[in-house]
């Protein structure tokens, strides 16, 4: 009995102190996969491209690479093809990626922060917030710009970061912002802006309504290097911040009171992440629309692969998201031919039955 | 090494007041215990401590510096707290959790590294739960996870620790087996804890000094001689009790009474006599006496578990030295007290020629017309141990002067209660 209990314990000691070296493992082969899925989904699509041609199109924007690249030898079908490749397959990609990548990252936030597992980037009224933006600007804005920026994202993320002040300030008790507060304010001012949403829709008869419906399910169709370039600082500096706040998350999972006994400025650092977690979706889903379950379902399959420790979970979600999202987007480009099916239709369908089968797999040890 | 000092704080819910004016001080190595009825505020002015709830006035100075003011890592490296509830919101393990007390200690990015896994690994085996160090917390059952909680505590290396209520889910085992362990960490590495106790017993045996809170003030602070006795128990808790001493550690123990009903004044002026001896008398002594009555009990001998039963409820005996028959003093004695007592009870005491007296002062006792009572809950013949059955005989001469034979205990409360409804 003794030997045993040695043995198993002195392995706890081992795997403990290797932990960081698993740690990188885990993530330098998550970020290999990562550019793995990119190469291979810059192959996919109607017009074929070898893979020697699509690493030498990416080449030419790589600098360094480029000085052995000559530009001037290609085919006209060869600069036809580096457009494919470089202004409509590379954005679309990458977009995926760091919509995917902010999706994952602020649920696995809003998941540690409420310890609730129903919580996804939407549950503070982000996702209906940025439909009442999206459809005042398709229903009335058609076309207009905002200092270059098309109208319809940038209305989004307005409306979409006003309504999670809103549903902040009024959460709000003195200086503290209680979760259940925040949560049952977050879905009741969700159903009231969805309903107004669902009028504007009822109300639309036009081939708007198709950009309303469209914008609603979430779609990575119409993404450009200029969506693509406003966003990403939102979403790389949110990122950053969520990881710098990893351990506190950790903390803050044994109940507040205990995370400030443990040196965890509790309250600042759940507003801290409150406020990433919120600004990383709405740049998201400015541009994409709302796409369900990445959010929601990510942090759970990823806390089933590699544990609770948020320290791992948060950059192996981001990069699981962004890896599960660019598929899903391969999917939504090549499997209804000529007719585009919206991702988030393909993000549903795909993961619901995944993440069932991990559950049912690993039903004694998950919890949250 | 650090002195912890809370100076005249009060603390408030709201407009209702929780502690006013609550002062003490800890120094390395003490061991304080905080004792007081529910809703004392024993778990608030441990949370103005911890930082959690910031007092409305006073102060709170860790070696003289604002606990408010100073940074809460380092609050946290001199400080662990063992809360009451300690629900884990994640799947992890118990080293998991064991190792997040290492987090004051970290660096912003640092991972935890040999040394603080070693210091994991001693708390945990101080706690005994290193054996099952990769469960996950939320499979364990409350005592163990409770005592992961405090090795995560220990974790922290921490110069005063705070628990409240430590040992809720702890069984007596393992209550022992932490206050053990926190009194050695007290004696050997001067750690300062303050705790709050709600068995007394225990708090007396473990703690150096103790205090007493009532109603958010402090009704008693001082050693625990100073602050266990009758009269605090009486006034904080509102229960009669006993103060000895617990033989094995010479330190105060309470044996808490059931509260007296004060209101019967019947009861009060019913004189009781019971004759009883080798325990027969002790539940029936403790009943009639919570009941209120007057109650006196003799003749005993003086080692006889009835007579300390007598002692600790202050009851009226007469007893004889261990061992020795019924003295004629004695005797006369209990003669004397039967004539002015309303009432008279023979328990089912095993007879031998030492004590056959005792059923003499009962027939006297019927033959003055005193109200009489035998308790018959086994046959005299099967308990008398004299000599051609003598005890029999005189039970049921007793019997012919108008003794009434009950069954047992209820029986004989239920007559006892019909006599005073009529007088």
């Amino acid at each position: 009995m003794n030997d045993t209990t040695s043995n198993s314990s002195s392995s706890v000691e081992n795997s403990y102190s290797k932990r960081a070296k698993r740690w990188k493992l885990v993530i330098v082969g998550l970020i290999a996969s990562l550019i793995i899925t990119v190469i291979i989904s810059l192959n996919i699509g109607y017009t074929f491209i070898s893979y020697s041609d699509v690493l030498t199109y990416l080449g030419t924007r790589i600098p360094g690479v480029n000085s052995f690249i000559d530009v001037t030898s290609f085919s006209r079908e060869q600069i036809a093809n580096q457009a494919i490749i470089l202004d409509v397959r590379l954005p679309r990609i990458l977009s995926a990626l760091i919509i995917g990548a902010a999706l994952a990252a602020s649920g696995t936030i809003f998941q540690g922060v409420f310890k609730n597992p129903m919580a996804d980037p939407y549950v503070l009224g982000v996702s209906a917030g940025a439909s009442v933006g999206a459809g005042v600007a398709i229903l009335w804005g058609a076309g207009l710009t905002f200092f270059g920026f098309p109208i319809v994202p940038f209305a989004a993320f307005l409306s979409a970061l006003a309504t999670i002040f809103f549903v902040y300030s009024i959460s709000k008790v003195g200086t503290r912002v209680p979760e259940m507060s925040l949560l049952l304010t977050g879905i009741a001012i969700s159903i009231f802006l969805a309903a107004i949403f669902q009028t504007m829709q009822f109300m639309t008869t036009d081939h708007r309504l198709n950009l309303l419906v469209n914008w609603q399910i979430g779609s990575i169709t119409n993404v450009g290097w200029v969506n693509w370039w406003s966003v990403l600082p939102f979403i790389a500096v949110g990122i950053v911040l969520s990881y710098f706040y990893a351990r506190d998350l950790n903390m803050l999972s044994l109940g507040e009171e205990t995370a400030k006994h443990l040196g965890v400025n509790s309250e600042r650092t759940k507003k801290v992440l409150l406020v990433i977690g919120s600004l990383m979706t709405a740049a998201a889903v400015s541009i994409s629309g709302l796409i369900g379950f990445v959010g929601l379902m990510i942090p759970h399959i990823t806390r089933l692969l590699v544990g609770p420790d948020h320290r791992l979970l948060i950059p192996a979600s981001v990069l699981l998201g962004a890896i599960y999202l660019i598929v899903c987007d391969n999917f939504a480009r090549v499997i209804g031919g000529s007719m585009e099916i919206p991702v988030g239709i393909i993000t549903a369908l795909a993961g619901g039955p995944f993440l069932i089968f991990l559950l049912r797999r690993s039903r004694q040890k998950y919890r949250m | 090494m650090v002195t912890l000092n809370v100076n005249g704080i009060d603390c408030r819910y709201g407009s209702v007041k929780i502690l006013a004016n609550v002062s003490l001080e800890v120094t390395p190595g003490c061991f304080l215990g905080i004792l007081g009825p529910n809703g004392s505020g024993k778990t608030t002015l441990l949370k103005s401590i911890s930082r959690v709830l910031k007092p409305h006035g006073g102060s709170i100075l860790i070696d003289k510096e604002d606990i408010y003011k100073l940074k809460p890592k380092y609050v946290a490296k001199t400080m662990a707290v063992v809360s009451q509830h300690n629900d884990v919101g994640f799947n992890f393990s118990a080293m998991d959790v064991v190792l997040m007390g290492r987090n004051p200690h970290l660096g912003n990015f640092q991972m935890e590294n040999t040394k603080d896994i070693e210091i994991a690994k001693n708390a945990m085996k101080l706690t005994n739960t290193w054996k099952f160090a990769d469960r996950p917390i939320n499979e364990l059952s409350g005592g163990e996870a409770q005592r992961v909680i405090i090795a995560r505590a220990l974790a922290q290396e921490p110069k005063i620790l705070l628990l409240d209520e430590p040992m809720s889910h702890l069984d007596i085992i393992n209550q022992i087996e932490l206050l053990d362990l926190i009194k050695k960490l007290c004696q050997e590495n001067s750690l300062s804890v303050i705790a709050v106790i709600h068995d007394l017993n225990m708090a007396s045996r473990y703690c150096d000094k103790l205090l007493l809170l009532k109603a958010g003030i402090v009704s008693a602070i001082g050693t625990v001689e100073q602050v266990i006795t009758t009269d605090n128990i009486q006034n904080v808790f509102g229960i009669n009790s006993i103060v000895r001493k617990n033989p094995l550690t010479n330190s105060p123990y309470i044996i808490p009474l059931s509260p007296k009903k004060t209101s019967k004044e019947k009861e009060k002026n019913h004189s009781i006599h019971i004759i009883c001896g080798a325990g027969t008398g002790t539940p029936l002594l403790k009943t009639l006496h919570d009941e209120g009555y007057n109650i006196s009990a003799g003749v005993l001998n003086n080692a006889d578990t009835d007579f300390e039963t007598c002692e600790i409820l202050k009851i009226l005996s007469i007893s004889d030295p261990p061992f020795s028959a019924i003295t004629d003093k004695a005797h006369k004695a209990n003669l004397t007290i039967i004539k002015n007592t309303n009432t008279v009870i023979l328990t089912a005491v095993p007879f031998g020629i030492g004590n056959i007296k005792n059923i003499e002062t009962a027939i006297e006792a019927a033959k003055n017309g005193t109200p009489t009572y035998i308790i018959e809950e086994t046959p005299v013949e099967t308990r008398d141990f004299t000599n051609e059955k003598i005890a029999t005989k005189l039970i049921q001469q007793l019997k012919k002067h108008g003794a009434i034979p009950v069954k047992n205990q209820t029986e004989l409360l239920s007559n006892l209660k019909n006599q005073t409804l009529k007088n």
